[in-house]
C-alpha cells in the first residue's frame, strides 16, 4: 500500500482528501502545517504528498523547498493543491519542486487522474 | 449531520473568531504584514473549504472578502476604518449563513449581491467610508488618528452625546476586546439582523439614546430575506442602559446600605427583637443587591488599555524604538468610574515607559540587551483591590540625574540629598515640577508629570509604588480600589471623636501599653514604635487634629493603626478601635476641601456623621514621606534572597568609599550619645548593657568629640561587645559576593563591587583584636590543646576562606584552606592528614554532599566532617548527616562553629 501525507491547515479539507485517498487504497497521514509535515517526513518519508499552499507556521512552498533541499533521501511525489490559480503561482510551485498541481476544490476524479499522471496509480 | 459539515462549521466558526480579533489588530497596525497575511490566510481557508462542500453562496461572500484582503496584502488598497468595517460586515454575513447552515444543513436562500458589490468597490480602491451609512460616517470621518475609537462608537453618539453614552459601548472604548459588540453596531448600521452565534453572549441594541437628535430611536429590525428572526431572544439576554440610570441606582443602593447599617446597629442593642430575623434577611438581600449593582458598573480593564497598543506602536515608529507591549489580565474588571479615572494616568505612564524608560535600539544594543524593549502591563485582583503593574526593561532611573534635576529645580538641598538613599531619590519623579527627560519630547512633554499621575491615582484612594534598577528597568505598581462608592473602612476613636480610615491603607493594628512588648518610645520628642526590629514613626491623631483631650489618658492603652502610603509605613495613634464597616463615601464639603487630612465623610450605622481620614494627607503632615522607604526595599530584598547571596551591611566610616561587612556578623546597630563616651586607658568606651564597651574607629581621623548621636556597629561574642564607630549606615544589600582580594591594608579583606560601587570589605577579626587583643586567644585557651589540631577548610568563596581562616588560626587551629573539593581530595592523595574537615555545601563542581561521600569512601573516612552552609534548615541538616557530615553549622555563626569543632574533636578523642 502506498502512503500519502496530506498537508492542509483545514481539517475539513484533510477529511475530504483522506476519504478520496483511502478509496484509492492509500494509507494516509495528516499534518496541519509545513513544520509538522517536515517532522512527519523525517520519521517516515511517504510516497506522495498532497500539499496546501497557505498555512500558518510554515507554508506549503517553504516546506517544499526545504524538503527538496534535503539530499540523500527518497524523494516523494508532491502534488500541490491550492486555490492560488495564477500562472505565476503554478510556475513558482513547479520551480520549487512540485510534480503536479491541482486546483481546489478537487474531487475524487481529479485526484485520481493526477495521481495516475505522475505514476502513483 | 454530516461529519464533514460538522467539522467545517466548527473550523469556520473558530476562524471567524480569530478574524474578528485580527482585523481589529490590523486596524491598529495597518502595516503589519504578519497580521495581514494571517487574516488573508484565514479568509482564504474559509473560501477554499467552501468549495469542497458545495456552498456557493458562502464561497461567493468569502471570495469577495478575500479579494479585498488580497488587494490590501498586495499594497493596492490601504487599510482604513471603513475597509475594516466592511470586511467585518462580510464576516457577519458569513456567520449568518453558517448559522442557517447549522440549523438546516443547507445554505439559506438570500441575496448578497449588494454586499459583494460594495466589497468589490472597496477592492478597487474606492474609499470605503463613503460606502457606509451616513449615521456612521460622522464618526468615521473624524480622521485616521484613532480609527479604533471611531469604529467602535455608537452610531447615534455624536460628540454632544458623549455623556449619555451607554455603558456597554463607550465611545472611547476600542473594540479589541468586544468584537461581538462591534459586530452588533455594524449590524445596526446596515440593518442586518442576526449574525451572532446562538448561545454566544451578545449585546443587543434595545434603545439608542435620543441624544442623536433626528436619528431614529431604534434600529429597524428588518427581517429581510436573510434575517433569522431570532433577535427577540437575543435582545432578552442583554440590554443597553444609560449610565446615568446606573449611577442613580448605585446611589440609591448606597443609601440603602447606610439604612441597613443603621438598622443593624439598632438591632445590636435589642437582641431579642422580633425584627431580628427579617432584618437579617434584609441584610443579605441588600448585600446581594449591592453586589449586583456593582457588577453592572464593572468593565474589563482592557477597555482602558485598548488604545495603548496603537499609542505604543506610533511611539515606536516616531522614536525608532522597537517596543513590545504585553498586556496581561485585560479581563480584570473594575468599576467604570475608577476605570475612567485611571485611564489617563495609565496612558501617561505607558507613554513615559516607551519614551523615557526604554532606550533607543542603538542604546539597547550597546547595553547588551535585546533590541526590542518590552513594556508589560499586568492587572489582577488582590484583596478587594486592583493591582496594575507597568514594567519596562529599559534604562531604569538614573539617580544622579534625578539629584541634579531636583537641585536645579530647587526641590531639595545638597545636604538633604546626602542623607537620602536611592529609593528616596527616585521619589522625586513624583514631585511637582520634575521631569527626567533631558529634552521635552513631543511624546511625554505635555505638561503632565508623574506628580499629576500620582495625585490622580491617590485621588481615587489608590497609591503608586516605584522600583527601579539603573540599567535594568523600572516598575510601577498601582493599587486602586475596585470601586469608589462603597469602601471598607476601619472605625477608630480619638479624643471621643470617631473617624473612618480606609481599609486599603491599613496594614495592621498594634496595641501599645507601657508594660507590653510594644510601647511607644520617644526619639527627640517624636513618638516611635519598635515593631519587628523596625522603627515606625508615629503620629498622634488627637494632636494632629488638635482635639481637646478630656483628661490625661496617656496612661491608658493606646492603639496604633499601622498604615502604608506608597512604600512609606507609619503608625497613627488612636484611643480605640471599633470595627470595620462598609461605608458610603460622600465628598467633603467645600469648606473642608482644603484640609488634606480628610478624604470625605460618611454616615455610620448609628446615624452619626464621621470624617474619613486620608492616609496620604496624614503622611504628608508627618513631613517625612520617604523616611523608611529604603528599609522597606531591604525587607523585600531579604524575602527574595537566594542561596548564593550574602547580606552585606554598607556603611561609611572615615573615608568616602563605602565599606561593607557581612550582616550576619553584626549583632546590633546602635546610636549612642557622644556625650556618654568616656575614655578608659586611652581607649574610648561607652557603657553598654551594664558593661564597658570599647569603641574602635576605622581610622584615627574620626573624631568622637562633640555632641549629637553617633552610629555604632556592635559586634558581640560570648559576653563581650565591641563597637565599631561609623559615620552612617548606607544600606543593606543582598548580592552575590565577588571579592577581589587586595588585602594590603590592615583591617580589610579586600574589595567587591556592591550595588554598582567599589566597596571595601572590612576584616572584622582585625578590629576585634583592636578592641581586645586576646579576643580570639580567649577562645583558644578554652579549647586547651587545640593547637595540635589540623583543620582543612574547603570553600569556593575567597571571602569566607579569608574570613574563617584567620578566625580559626587565632582560635589555635592549624588551618589549611582550599578552594574546592578536588583540591581537597588531591591533598588526601598527597598523604596529608587532618583532624577535622570543614566544608562548604554550595560549591561549583563537586558539591559538599558529593565531597562528603568521596571522603567517606577514601583514606579520610574516619576524619570528622563539619558542613558549612548559608542556611541550615532541619532538612539540610538531615541531608548533611546522611551524606556523612558529623555536624552542620551556618556561616557567620562563629561561636557555633568553634563550639561544634570543639565538640567534634572531643568526641573523636573520646572515641579514640
Amino acid at each position: 500500500m502506498k502512503s500519502c501525507l496530506i498537508v492542509d491547515d483545514s481539517k475539513t479539507v484533510r477529511m475530504v482528501a483522506k476519504r478520496i485517498l483511502e478509496e484509492l487504497s492509500f494509507s494516509t497521514r495528516e499534518a496541519c502545517d509545513g513544520q509538522e509535515a517536515l517532522q512527519l517526513c523525517e520519521s517516515e518519508m511517504p510516497d506522495a504528498i498532497l500539499l496546501d499552499w497557505n498555512m500558518p507556521v510554515k507554508n506549503g512552498i517553504d516546506f517544499l523547498r526545504e524538503l527538496r533541499g534535503k539530499v540523500g533521501v527518497n524523494q516523494p511525489v508532491v502534488i500541490f493543491c491550492t486555490t492560488e490559480n495564477g500562472l505565476s503561482h503554478i510556475h513558482e510551485a513547479i520551480a520549487a519542486g512540485a510534480d503536479e498541481y491541482i486546483m481546489k476544490p478537487f474531487d475524487s476524479g481529479i485526484v485520481e487522474s493526477k495521481f495516475s499522471q505522475v505514476g502513483l496509480i | 449531520m454530516d461529519e464533514l459539515l460538522q467539522e467545517f462549521l466548527t473550523e469556520t466558526n473558530e476562524g471567524l473568531g480569530y478574524l474578528d480579533v485580527e482585523l481589529v489588530k490590523l486596524e491598529q497596525n495597518p502595516n503589519d504584514p504578519d497580521i495581514l497575511s494571517n487574516i488573508f490566510r484565514l479568509m482564504h481557508t474559509i473560501k477554499g473549504t467552501c468549495g469542497f462542500l458545495g456552498l456557493p453562496r458562502l464561497e461567493a461572500v468569502a471570495h469577495a472578502g478575500e479579494n479585498v484582503l488580497g488587494k490590501v496584502r498586495d499594497g493596492d488598497v490601504e487599510v482604513t476604518p471603513g475597509l475594516v468595517s466592511i470586511v467585518l460586515e462580510c464576516l457577519d454575513r458569513i456567520r449568518l449563513i453558517l448559522g442557517a447552515l447549522e440549523e438546516t444543513e443547507a445554505e439559506p436562500v438570500g441575496d448578497d449581491s449588494e454586499l459583494i458589490a460594495r466589497l468589490e468597490t472597496v477592492a478597487e480602491g474606492w474609499d470605503a467610508e463613503q460606502l457606509t451609512q451616513p449615521v456612521a460616517s460622522d464618526a468615521l470621518e473624524t480622521g485616521s488618528d484613532a480609527p479604533s475609537e471611531e469604529a467602535a462608537s455608537v452610531p447615534t453618539a455624536e460628540d454632544s452625546a458623549a455623556d449619555e453614552t451607554v455603558s456597554e459601548v463607550d465611545p472611547e472604548q476600542a473594540d479589541e476586546d468586544v468584537p461581538v459588540e462591534l459586530a452588533e453596531i455594524e449590524a445596526t448600521e446596515e440593518n442586518i439582523v442576526e449574525m451572532v452565534q446562538p448561545g454566544e453572549e451578545v449585546v443587543a441594541v434595545v434603545s439608542n439614546d435620543g441624544a442623536g437628535g433626528g436619528q431614529p430611536p431604534a434600529p429597524e429590525m428588518e427581517a429581510g430575506d436573510q434575517g433569522q428572526p431570532r433577535e427577540s431572544s437575543v435582545a432578552n439576554q442583554s440590554i443597553r442602559v444609560n449610565v446615568e440610570l446606573l449611577e442613580n441606582l448605585m446611589t440609591m443602593v448606597s443609601e440603602l446600605v447606610l439604612n441597613r447599617n443603621q438598622l443593624l446597629q439598632i438591632l445590636r442593642t435589642h437582641k431579642d427583637s422580633d425584627f431580628a430575623a427579617p432584618l437579617q434577611r434584609l441584610n443579605h438581600v441588600v448585600s446581594e443587591l449591592q453586589e449586583g449593582v456593582m457588577k453592572t458598573r464593572m468593565q474589563p480593564i482592557g477597555n482602558a488599555w485598548a488604545k495603548l497598543p496603537r499609542i505604543v506602536r506610533d511611539l515606536s515608529q516616531d522614536m525608532h524604538k522597537k517596543i513590545d507591549l504585553q498586556m496581561k489580565g485585560a479581563d480584570t474588571e473594575l468599576d467604570r468610574q475608577v476605570l475612567e479615572l485611571i485611564k489617563d494616568p495609565l496612558t501617561h505612564m505607558v507613554r513615559n515607559s516607551a519614551d523615557h524608560g526604554l532606550e533607543t535600539t542603538e542604546g539597547r544594543r550597546a547595553a547588551g540587551k535585546p533590541e526590542t524593549g518590552t513594556i508589560v502591563l499586568n492587572a489582577y485582583h488582590e484583596g478587594g483591590h486592583i493591582i496594575i503593574q507597568i514594567t519596562d526593561d529599559g534604562r531604569g532611573l538614573n539617580t544622579d540625574k534625578i539629584k541634579e534635576k531636583a537641585l536645579a529645580n530647587g526641590l531639595t538641598t545638597e545636604a538633604e540629598l546626602a542623607n537620602m538613599n536611592e529609593q528616596q531619590i527616585m521619589q522625586f519623579i513624583f514631585k511637582p515640577g520634575f521631569s527626567t527627560a533631558q529634552e521635552v519630547t513631543s511624546v511625554s512633554g505635555r505638561g503632565v508629570g508623574m506628580d499629576v499621575v500620582r495625585s490622580n491615582i491617590e485621588k481615587i484612594g489608590g497609591n503608586v509604588e516605584l522600583t527601579s534598577k539603573y540599567g535594568k528597568g523600572t516598575s510601577f505598581t498601582i493599587k486602586i480600589p475596585l470601586t469608589l462608592a462603597i469602601v471598607s473602612a476601619l472605625i477608630v476613636e480619638s479624643a471621643s471623636e470617631r473617624f473612618a480610615i480606609p481599609q486599603l491603607a491599613v496594614i495592621e493594628l498594634v496595641r501599645a501599653s507601657a508594660n507590653s512588648d510594644h510601647s511607644i518610645e520617644r526619639i527627640n520628642d517624636t513618638p516611635v514604635l519598635r515593631l519587628r526590629n523596625r522603627l515606625l514613626p508615629l503620629v498622634n491623631l488627637s494632636e494632629l487634629l488638635k482635639l481637646e483631650r478630656e483628661d490625661d489618658e496617656s496612661e491608658k492603652d493606646q492603639f496604633i493603626v499601622v498604615a502604608k502610603v506608597g512604600t512609606y509605613s507609619f503608625g497613627i495613634i488612636v484611643d480605640r478601635v471599633f470595627d470595620t464597616e462598609e461605608i458610603v463615601v460622600k465628598p467633603v464639603a467645600p469648606i473642608l476641601r482644603d484640609i488634606t487630612l480628610f478624604s470625605g465623610n460618611t454616615i455610620l450605622g448609628d446615624g452619626s456623621v464621621v470624617m474619613i481620614l486620608d492616609p496620604n494627607g496624614i503622611a504628608g503632615e508627618t513631613g517625612e514621606l520617604t523616611v523608611t522607604e529604603g528599609m522597606e526595599g531591604m525587607a523585600e530584598q531579604k524575602a527574595a534572597k537566594s542561596d548564593d547571596t550574602v547580606a552585606m551591611l554598607l556603611f561609611k566610616a572615615g573615608s568616602e568609599a563605602p565599606k561593607a561587612v557581612p550582616l550576619g556578623l553584626v549583632a546590633r546597630l546602635e546610636e549612642i550619645d557622644r556625650e556618654t563616651i568616656e575614655t578608659s586607658g586611652g581607649q574610648p568606651v561607652v557603657q553598654y548593657r551594664g558593661q564597658l564597651m570599647p569603641l574602635i574607629t576605622m581610622d584615627s581621623h574620626q573624631a568622637l568629640e562633640g555632641t549629637g548621636r553617633q552610629q555604632v556597629l556592635v559586634f558581640t561574642d560570648r559576653n563581650r561587645s565591641m563597637g565599631l564607630v561609623v559615620d552612617s549606615i548606607l544600606d543593606i544589600v543582598e548580592e552575590p559576593l565577588n571579592i577581589e582580594l587586595g588585602g594590603e591594608h590592615q583591617g580589610y579583606i579586600g574589595s567587591a563591587t556592591i550595588a554598582g560601587k567599589a566597596t571595601d570589605i572590612i576584616d572584622t577579626g582585625y578590629f576585634l583584636t583592636q578592641a581586645y587583643s586576646d579576643w580570639f586567644q580567649a577562645d583558644g585557651k578554652l579549647e586547651g590543646d587545640s593547637a595540635s589540631n589540623r583543620i582543612l577548610l574547603v570553600d569556593d568563596s575567597p571571602f569566607f576562606r579569608n574570613l574563617l581562616a584567620p578566625l580559626l588560626s587565632s582560635a589555635g587551629y592549624n588551618v589549611t584552606s582550599v578552594e574546592g573539593a578536588d583540591a581537597a581530595l588531591e591533598l588526601c592523595e598527597a598523604g596529608e592528614d587532618f583532624d577535622v574537615i570543614l566544608s562548604d555545601i554550595e560549591m561549583p563542581g563537586m558539591s559538599g554532599f558529593e565531597f562528603a561521600a568521596a571522603v567517606r569512601a577514601n583514606r579520610w573516612s574516619e576524619t570528622p566532617l563539619v558542613a558549612l552552609s548559608g542556611h541550615a534548615s532541619p532538612n539540610d541538616f538531615a541531608r548533611g548527616r546522611a551524606a556523612g557530615f558529623s555536624d552542620y553549622v551556618t556561616k557567620f555563626d562563629r561561636a557555633g562553629l568553634l563550639a561544634s569543632l570543639n565538640e567534634t574533636l572531643s568526641n573523636m578523642r573520646g572515641a579514640a
